[in-house]
């Protein structure tokens, strides 16, 4: 199985910040992986996903995104991946149509092949009735779909998602969720950063356990929970490695 | 293709923004339209303005007669009767009349006399036959009593006017006098009446082609061009604080994430503002013409080639859509760049000749002026409107604007670049 994501010795410390955001961080993930970027506030999982991106150099240690140097190689890298970020990246006085149809453009779709991704993934996640709302009336639940379909209108072979769920409803949710396995099931890879646990216990193959800008524990999720015959389930482990202690 | 696609999305953008389109389209119009009635009368400078002047005439002769002749004839002057000078002083200091002119008692006479006392001391000189009298003979008095509130240019023209029509009837005395003493003894000869005014004639005209004569620089022609580079150049305020919500919305950061979308996210806010800048200046160009001359004030009058004035427009539509989308990419909060791009453009504009002309300023402003893209603008607007300049003669001006649009773009993308990818 080939390797989609490989940190090396990854350190970024923001400027007068008392230590690195990440530090030395290093790990893989293989193709076809649903990885489970995991960790508690200030953990260090935004300056990855960040660096991850390309959207921030790091201080030292390299980033390679499906074989590629992110540094050298940043732009050819962008076209191959999708990052659906926690905020609502869309324009909200555009309605979803028109905002994918922009997105589409600017990712060099074609016409044809637009129309089409927005049809098949304004069905997936019903959002067709609205397909000609202005996303700013949309509820949080529509949004997030919405910006998740953004994401993936190019169809990447690498999806990058940052808290997808955050404040949707159950539905919403679940919708998404159900999503992503039959995306994973589809082959492509996907770096799943949350704070919610049992969702990365439901989709996650793979897990990294990061805080304080180091790797806790990364492998399978069968390997981490196996390396904690203790903990019953993937909350206990998450605060065995991460302590009790409240981070703001 | 992805140019275009952010030039259609700005649309629909600017579109669905009421407070946007009016701030772009309707507060400029009210802004030429007001301020071009306000400075109305200060163009004028008083040229137009008929004033009324209080006349004490306690000489009823010949010279208070002249001075109500020439009065008579003038269109910026009405004379008001007054008999007692003491009431005129009093109406003057409440503000009733901006000047009085008084001729005291036996002005005419005083002046003849001393006029005759003139002559006749020039014959001695020269040893001709005349009786000079030395003694001396009392000044001639005539005052003008002025509101302090007058303009110093209107009192100059009154003041001048008044000398003027004195020192012609002096002359004329002179005149007579000289006949007289040259023809004493002898018979009478035909009494000449010279046309004082017309041994040298003085005539004034601008130096503009024959079917622009008379366009000269009045609140329109002044306040049209100037107010809409000002409109242009206040794009930044929709264009940056668009910018800077699209950064905190989120929707940038999508657009940094896709490969190749820098370059073109900004080339196709600026080719959109850029098309809003023409069209402002389209639409207050089409006000000078057709909506002042409505309100009682000149017509604009586009005198220069139709192509040099597009190029103009174009090049300070570039100006202030570049400054706009550096603005917006440098600043990062929407009131960090609002404020300083507000202020900054009303700096510019102050500098570059849109609320008074360059000429009127102190000397500092006018060596500053020569920095501000607006006075470019506005310097190129009277060379192509008053002076009917060629392209040759606009063309440093419009390079000027042009290259300072090219810096602040290549500044913008670079600033843009470096704030977003590896």
């Amino acid at each position: 199985m080939s390797i989609v994501v490989r940190l090396d010795h990854l350190t970024k410390q923001y400027l007068k910040a008392p230590r690195p955001a990440v530090s030395n961080m290093s790990f893989e993930i293989p193709e076809g992986a649903v990885f489970g970027l995991l960790g508690p506030n200030g953990a260090g999982k935004s300056t990855t996903v960040m660096m991850l991106c390309g959207l921030m150099r790091p201080d030292s240690g390299t980033v390679s995104v499906l074989g590629l140097d992110m540094q050298e190689h940043g732009a050819e890298v962008r076209k191959k991946i999708g990052v659906a970020p926690q905020e609502i990246a869309l324009f909200p006085t555009l309605t979803a149509h028109e905002n994918l149809v922009y997105f589409g453009r600017m990712y060099g779709l074609k016409k044809d092949e637009i129309k089409r991704q927005i049809e098949k993934y304004l069905s997936v996640f019903n959002l067709r009735e609205k397909a000609h709302k202005q996303v700013g009336t949309f509820s949080g639940g529509m949004k997030k779909r919405l910006n998740l379909i953004a994401a993936l209108l190019h169809q990447p072979r690498l999806v990058i998602l940052d808290e997808p769920t955050a404040g949707v409803d159950v539905q919403s949710r679940n919708m998404i969720l159900d999503f992503l396995t039959d995306l994973k099931a589809e082959g492509t890879s996907i770096i799943y950063s949350s704070h919610v646990l049992e969702e990365a216990e439901r989709i996650c193959t793979h897990l990294g356990i990061i805080d304080e800008g180091t790797v806790l524990q990364t492998g399978t999720r069968g390997h981490v929970m196996a390396q904690h015959p203790d903990c019953q389930n993937l909350e206990q482990l998450f605060l065995k490695l991460t302590g009790k202690n409240i981070r703001d | 293709m992805k140019i275009l696609s952010t030039l259609y999305k700005e649309f629909l953008l600017l579109a669905r923004d009421p407070g946007g389109m009016a701030l772009i389209f309707i507060m400029p119009l009210a802004l030429v339209v007001v301020m071009a009635l306000v400075q109305d009368a200060p163009f004028r400078d008083y040229q137009e303005i008929k004033l009324e002047v209080l006349f004490v005439d306690a000489d009823a002769d010949s010279l208070s007669a002249k001075i109500k002749q020439a009065f008579a004839a003038s269109p910026n002057v009405s004379l008001v009767m007054e008999k007692d000078s003491i009431v005129a002083k009093k109406r003057v200091q409440a503000g009733d009349f901006k000047a009085a002119i008084i001729i005291p008692q036996n002005t005419s006479a005083a002046l003849r006399n001393k006029t005759r006392q003139l002559i006749t001391t020039v014959f001695a000189d020269f040893g001709l036959p005349a009786q000079a009298d030395s003694t001396p003979l009392p000044g001639v008095d005539l005052k003008i009593l002025f509101d302090p509130a007058i303009k110093a240019n209107y009192k100059q023209s009154l003041s001048g006017a008044v000398e003027k029509i004195i020192a012609n009837v002096q002359t004329a005395w002179v005149l007579d006098e000289l006949q007289s003493q040259l023809g004493e003894g002898k018979p009478a000869p035909p009494k000449r009446d010279f046309k004082l005014t017309e041994i040298v004639r003085v005539s004034t005209q601008y130096a503009s082609e024959n079917k622009f004569q008379g366009l000269m620089l009045n609140s329109v022609q002044h306040n049209v061009p100037a107010w809409t580079m000002f409109a242009m150049f206040f794009i930044l305020y929709p264009l940056a604080g668009n910018f800077i919500k699209e950064r905190e919305e989120g929707s940038m950061l999508r657009l940094r994430l896709i490969s190749g979308s820098q370059f073109p996210v900004i080339a196709g806010k600026f080719s959109f503002y850029f098309l809003v800048c023409l069209t402002q200046f389209v639409m207050m160009i089409a006000v000078g013409i057709f909506v002042m001359p409505w309100l009682g004030l000149s017509k604009l009058a586009l005198g220069g080639d139709a192509l040099n004035i597009f190029i103009t427009a174009c090049a300070v539509a570039m100006a202030a859509t570049g400054y706009g989308v550096l603005i917006g990419v440098y600043f990062k909060t929407a009131q960090q760049a609002l404020s300083f791009g507000s202020v900054s453009v009303v700096i510019l504009s102050a500098i570059g000749g849109v609320w008074v002309p360059v000429y009127v300023m102190p000397e500092i402003l006018q060596s500053l002026s020569r920095f501000s893209p607006m006075s470019w603008g506005l310097e190129s607007f009277n060379d192509l409107f008053l002076r009917q300049a060629s392209i040759g003669v606009i063309l440093p001006n419009v390079l000027k604007l042009v290259a300072f649009a090219l810096v602040t773009l290549l500044a913008s993308v670079v600033i843009h670049k470096s704030r977003t990818v590896v």
